[in-house]
């Protein structure tokens, strides 16, 4: 208990921190949210478009409305910045005092992490919510177990998404382009874990490369759960093992690179 | 012999850096991009010394000399590449947050303080990161503020804080879980005099109160004269000097300094028959003389010329470390 009760107090505190700086950046925030849903209105506005009054690929208008509006709230829910904090914290040599600490470095950057998530998601629902009082393409159905499923599914990718970003920001101990691997990994991204299109109106040879790779467990499935465009039975299985099996690879990376970083780390000056 | 055991003890401490080398302009850093060479450079190498507790020890040594490094290899920070280290009783590499309680870095050039909050919210995270009870916390905040003076200095953000009024912050920041064992880089870099004072007279006082034991590197001579009864040199990775400060200056130091006021009428020319003349701005005079001789030659000044004081003191410190660097390059050459 008292154990438990440390780390609330802890984790408490660095997300107190983080919205305290956050509210010196007010305008920061505005755009941060503006970004979040930008890139899947344009996404939807050209399916949109191309969908007419027909269906591609299955998706009818409604479907796409339904689909990206998933996209900017699971993404909001599971993005993930830290490798271009910690790319700062071992460039600039930040990291120095946060590793004279008791507190493993790994929990400021969940902390940090969490912190920005609520404050961005937050302002998706409303969002969210003010699109559904109006618009009932984008209104999702209310069943209690699939909301269950959607969580797990969503807390998973947030988890999967965090240590990747973590664990790219780690190979600034060998490179300093760290920031730019984790530039290419976004925009590899956008095809495969399904920002600029539902995976199912992939080509077939890029859905089968995609299948293979943890992305599609980042973003479209959560987001095909969520919208109840979802797999059932076997395919919900695979769905769910895809997204353990590559959390599992990405946290044993990350206590790799964390071991090894560390004992290559330079330490900037002196 | 005291058997106290050592608060830090680095034994044959080594510690070497893998540099990527490249030819200067474009066609050197295309040849880099596709056939890397790389250079060991030997930052530290062989260093040992046992630190007692409550000791106040100081680090000298020039830029790039391997003080910053040994300092974090003793922080844990930095992986050694030889050699072993104890500090508080623990190997700080394999201590964890326990060996991590026990002590405190300060950097000079790098702030832990939230730059766009007040120090005292950075005071409030290191409270939960160190788990420090309430009452405890209050008493050591409204003690380290009173020490250090920081009376309306702790709720304005951190960015409109002077240089001097942010280190002070960063030094109560870092002793809140009241650490037995500092380790401080360039604690007073670029303060100003009265500032880089408080410094001093805090470290000092913590030391007295708290029996810590404090490990400091500064290019301030006045902080290692200030604080320090111990002095460890390095130059080029090497330890080159272990010891009091007196006695490295009575080592290394051939001269002495006579700071002379002469009466009337005495010229450049004739004080020069006693020694070498430093300086002479009429009436003061500065006259350096080989150590062993000061006192008789003070004896024959006073006699021969109309001296109005005199006063025997050894060269500026600057000049004693510049000595023993110099030294030790030219026995390293030989």
């Amino acid at each position: 208990m008292s154990a438990l009760a440390l780390w609330s107090r802890r984790y408490g505190a660095m997300i107190r921190n983080a919205w305290l700086v956050d509210l010196q950046y007010r305008a920061a925030i505005v755009l941060w949210v503006l970004w979040g849903v930008t890139e899947p209105a344009i996404a939807l506005g050209i399916w949109w478009s191309i969908a007419g009054d027909g269906a591609v690929g299955g998706y009818d208008r409604a479907d796409f409305a339904r689909y990206f509006f998933g996209v900017m709230l699971v993404n909001a829910l599971t993005i993930a910045w830290d490798s271009w904090q910690l790319d700062r914290w071992i460039r600039e040599g930040d990291l120095n005092y946060r590793l004279a600490r008791p507190l493993h470095p790994v929990h400021e950057a969940l902390a940090d992490n969490l912190a920005y998530k609520a404050r961005s998601a937050g302002t998706i629902i409303i969002v969210w919510l003010v699109a559904a009082s109006v618009w009932p393409a984008v209104r999702l159905p209310l069943e209690p177990g699939r909301w269950a499923l959607v969580a797990l599914a969503v807390i998973l990718a947030a988890a999967m998404r965090f240590f990747i970003s973590f664990t790219t920001g780690l190979l600034a101990f060998w490179t300093t382009r760290a920031t730019a691997i984790m530039e290419l990994h976004a925009g590899v991204s956008m095809f495969l874990a399904g920002r600029v299109a539902p995976l199912a109106l992939l080509p077939p040879a890029v859905a089968t490369v995609a299948q293979v790779l943890w992305f599609p467990y980042m973003l479209a499935f959560p987001v095909d759960l969520l919208t109840g465009a979802a797999p059932t039975g076997a395919a919900l299985m695979r769905g769910f093992a895809g997204q353990l099996i590559w959390l599992a690879i990405w946290i044993t990376a990350y206590r790799l690179a964390w071991h090894r970083g560390l004992r290559r780390y330079g330490a900037v000056g002196g | 012999m005291s058997t106290t055991p050592p608060a830090i003890a680095a034994r044959q401490l080594s510690k070497d850096f893998q540099v990527k080398v490249r030819d200067p302009g474009l066609r050197g850093a295309f040849a880099a991009l596709f056939r890397p060479h790389y250079r060991t450079v030997r930052a530290v190498r062989d260093v040992s010394f046992e630190i007692a507790p409550g000791e106040i020890v100081a680090f000298l040594g020039p830029n790039g000399a391997g003080k910053t490094t040994t300092l974090k290899m003793l922080a844990g920070l930095l992986y050694p590449s030889a050699g072993a280290v104890s500090v508080a009783g623990f190997d700080p590499w394999t201590g964890g947050p326990e060996f991590k309680r026990r002590i405190a870095l300060v950097l000079g050039n790098r702030q832990q303080l939230v730059w766009d909050l007040p120090a005292q919210e950075t005071f409030l995270l290191n409270r939960a990161i160190y788990d420090i009870p309430l009452p405890d916390f209050q008493a050591r905040v409204g003690e380290l503020a009173q020490l250090l003076g920081l009376e309306g200095v702790l709720d304005k953000p951190v960015r409109q804080l002077s240089l001097g009024e942010r280190m002070k912050c960063e030094l109560a920041a870092a002793l809140l879980h009241r650490p037995p064992i500092l380790f401080l880089d360039e604690p007073t870099l670029g303060l100003d005099v009265s500032a880089q004072d408080a410094i001093r007279r805090f470290l000092a006082a913590y030391r007295d109160r708290f029996g810590a034991t404090i490990l400091l590197t500064s290019h301030y001579m006045q902080d290692v004269t200030a604080l320090a009864s111990r002095v460890l040199i390095i130059n080029r990775g090497r330890l080159l000097y272990d010891g009091a400060l007196d006695a490295l200056v009575a080592r290394i130091a051939r001269t002495k300094r006579l700071e002379l006021v002469l009466g009337d009428g005495v010229t450049e020319q004739r004080l020069a028959a006693f020694g070498t003349v430093k300086s002479f701005r009429s009436p003061n005079a500065v006259l350096e003389v080989p150590r062993a001789e000061a006192a008789a030659t003070s004896a024959r000044l006073l006699a021969a010329l109309p001296v109005v004081d005199l006063s025997i003191e050894d060269p500026p410190i600057e000049e004693v470390i510049r000595q023993a660097f110099a030294e030790a390059e030219s026995e390293a050459e030989a």
